[in-house]
C-alpha cells in the first residue's frame, strides 16, 4: 500500500512538471505507467477512466484522480480515497508552486524575446503528444463502425459548433445506450 | 471588513474605465466561492477568457494589465492553464493564502464528483449496460481529442519544420515508448533552437544575441 502511494506520488509530480500546454500531454506516459509498468488497470479501464473524466466537471487531468483510486482500490474504500487525494496533490501541487514562484521573476523575463521562442518551440511539442494520446484512445475506444461514426462526428461537432463538451459526451453515452444495448 | 459592498456589475462605475490597479478588496470567501464556480463549471476549451471575462470584466479584480501577464506566465509553464490562473490571480488579491484558497476551491469538488463517478464505475462499470454507454462516451472522448490536436496543431504550425517536430515527438513516444519529460528534454532543446529569436533579415550565420542578463537600471 505504502509503495503504491509512493508510486503514485513519484508518478505524477514528475509529470506535473512535465506537462507543458496543459495535462492532455501527460496522457501517454501516464497510461504506460498504470496500465504497462505498474499493472493498476486494464488498458480498457484506463480509456474507460479517462473518459469518464473528460465527461465530468473539473480541469482537464482530473483523470489522475480515477488512477490513484483505481491503483489503491485494492486496499479498501478508504485507501482508495486516500491515493486518489495523493494523486491528485501529486498532479497539481508541485506545478503550482512553480507558477506561485515563477511570478517573481516574470516581471524581468516577460520582455525578452526568447518568451516567444519557448512558447512557439512548446505549442508543436505540445501537438504531438496530443496526437499520441489520441493515438492509445482511438485505438481502445473506436473499436466497430458505430463509435467509429460517433467519433468523427463529436470531431465534427466539437471543431464546428460550439456545443458544450459534456453535453455531447452524455449524448453520445445516451445515444450509445439505445442503439448498442 | 466586508461591510461595504461593491456593486461594480453597472457598466460605467465610477467614470473611468478598467483603470490599472484597482486595489479592491476581495474576501477569502468571494475567492473560494468564484474558484468552486469555476472548477465545476470548466470543462476544456475556451477557460481562460472564461475567467478574464469573469475577474477583469464582471468583478473587476484585476485589470488586463495584471490579468495578461499571469495568462502568458501560464501559458508557458507546466499544468492546466485553469490552476495556474487561480494560483495567480489568488496570490494576486491575497497573496500565499488567497493561492492556497483558489487552488483548493477549484479543485475540491471536481475530486468529490470525480471519486462518486469512479466509485459508480467500478461497482456498476461491468453491466451489459454500462458498456453500451461507455462506448459511446469513450468513443466521444476520442472525438474530443482529436479536434484537441486539430486546435493545437492549428497554433503551433508555422512552418514546415513545425510538422517535423510534431511528428519527432509522436514518434518518440508511440513508437520509442520513452515518457513524456525524457521526449521534451530531447526535442525541446531542437525546438527552441529553431524557434530562437532571430534579427530580421540579417546573415543566418550570426551568433543569436545573448538577452539573458538584461537588467533594467
Amino acid at each position: 500500500m505504502n509503495k503504491t502511494l509512493l508510486q503514485l506520488a513519484g508518478l505524477f509530480s514528475s509529470l506535473s512538471l512535465s506537462a507543458f500546454g496543459g495535462g492532455k500531454v501527460v496522457l501517454p506516459s501516464m497510461h504506460q505507467a498504470s496500465v504497462g509498468e505498474y499493472h493498476w488497470m486494464t488498458n480498457q479501464e484506463f480509456v474507460d477512466l479517462f473518459s469518464i473524466s473528460m465527461a465530468a466537471p473539473g480541469p482537464s487531468m482530473m483523470v489522475v484522480t480515477l488512477v490513484g483510486l483505481k491503483a489503491c482500490l485494492p486496499y479498501g474504500t478508504a485507501i482508495a480515497i486516500l491515493g486518489a487525494l495523493v494523486a491528485t496533490l501529486a498532479m497539481f501541487v508541485p506545478s503550482s508552486i512553480l507558477v506561485y514562484f515563477a511570478g517573481n521573476w516574470w516581471d524581468h523575463w516577460k520582455e525578452s524575446p526568447w518568451r516567444h521562442s519557448v512558447m512557439n518551440a512548446i505549442l508543436p511539442i505540445s501537438t504531438g503528444l496530443i496526437l499520441a494520446a489520441t493515438w492509445i484512445i482511438a485505438k481502445t475506444s473506436i473499436h466497430s463502425l458505430p463509435t467509429a461514426i460517433m467519433g468523427v462526428v463529436a470531431l465534427i461537432l466539437m471543431l464546428f459548433t460550439k456545443i458544450n463538451p459534456v453535453l455531447m459526451m452524455g449524448a453520445a453515452g445516451l445515444i450509445s445506450w439505445v442503439f448498442l444495448r | 471588513m466586508s461591510g461595504e459592498a461593491p456593486h461594480p456589475d453597472r457598466e460605467e462605475v465610477a467614470g473611468s474605465s478598467p483603470s490599472t490597479s484597482l486595489r479592491v478588496k476581495v474576501s477569502l470567501l468571494e475567492i473560494a466561492s468564484l474558484f468552486c464556480f469555476i472548477g465545476l463549471t470548466s470543462f476544456g476549451g475556451g477557460i481562460t477568457a472564461y475567467i478574464r471575462r469573469m475577474v477583469v470584466t464582471q468583478k473587476r479584480w484585476l485589470s488586463d494589465e495584471e490579468f495578461m501577464p499571469g495568462l502568458g506566465l501560464v501559458q508557458l509553464l507546466p499544468g492546466a492553464n485553469v490552476v495556474g490562473l487561480s494560483v495567480y490571480i489568488g496570490n494576486h488579491l491575497k497573496g500565499p493564502v488567497g493561492s492556497l484558497v483558489a487552488l483548493a476551491s477549484l479543485l475540491a469538488p471536481p475530486f468529490v464528483s470525480t471519486c462518486a463517478l469512479g466509485f459508480l464505475y467500478f461497482h456498476a462499470g461491468h453491466t451489459a449496460d454500462a458498456h453500451a454507454v461507455l462506448a459511446g462516451v469513450t468513443a466521444a472522448a476520442c472525438g474530443l481529442m482529436a479536434s484537441m490536436v486539430f486546435e493545437a496543431g492549428g497554433e503551433a504550425i508555422k512552418g514546415a519544420f513545425d510538422v517535423v517536430l510534431i511528428l519527432i515527438t509522436f514518434a518518440l513516444v508511440r513508437f520509442a515508448h520513452l515518457h513524456v519529460p525524457t521526449v521534451i528534454l530531447i526535442v525541446a532543446p531542437l525546438a527552441i533552437w529553431w524557434h530562437r529569436p532571430r534579427p530580421p533579415k540579417v546573415n543566418p550565420k550570426l551568433k543569436t544575441p545573448d538577452t539573458g542578463g538584461s537588467t533594467p537600471s
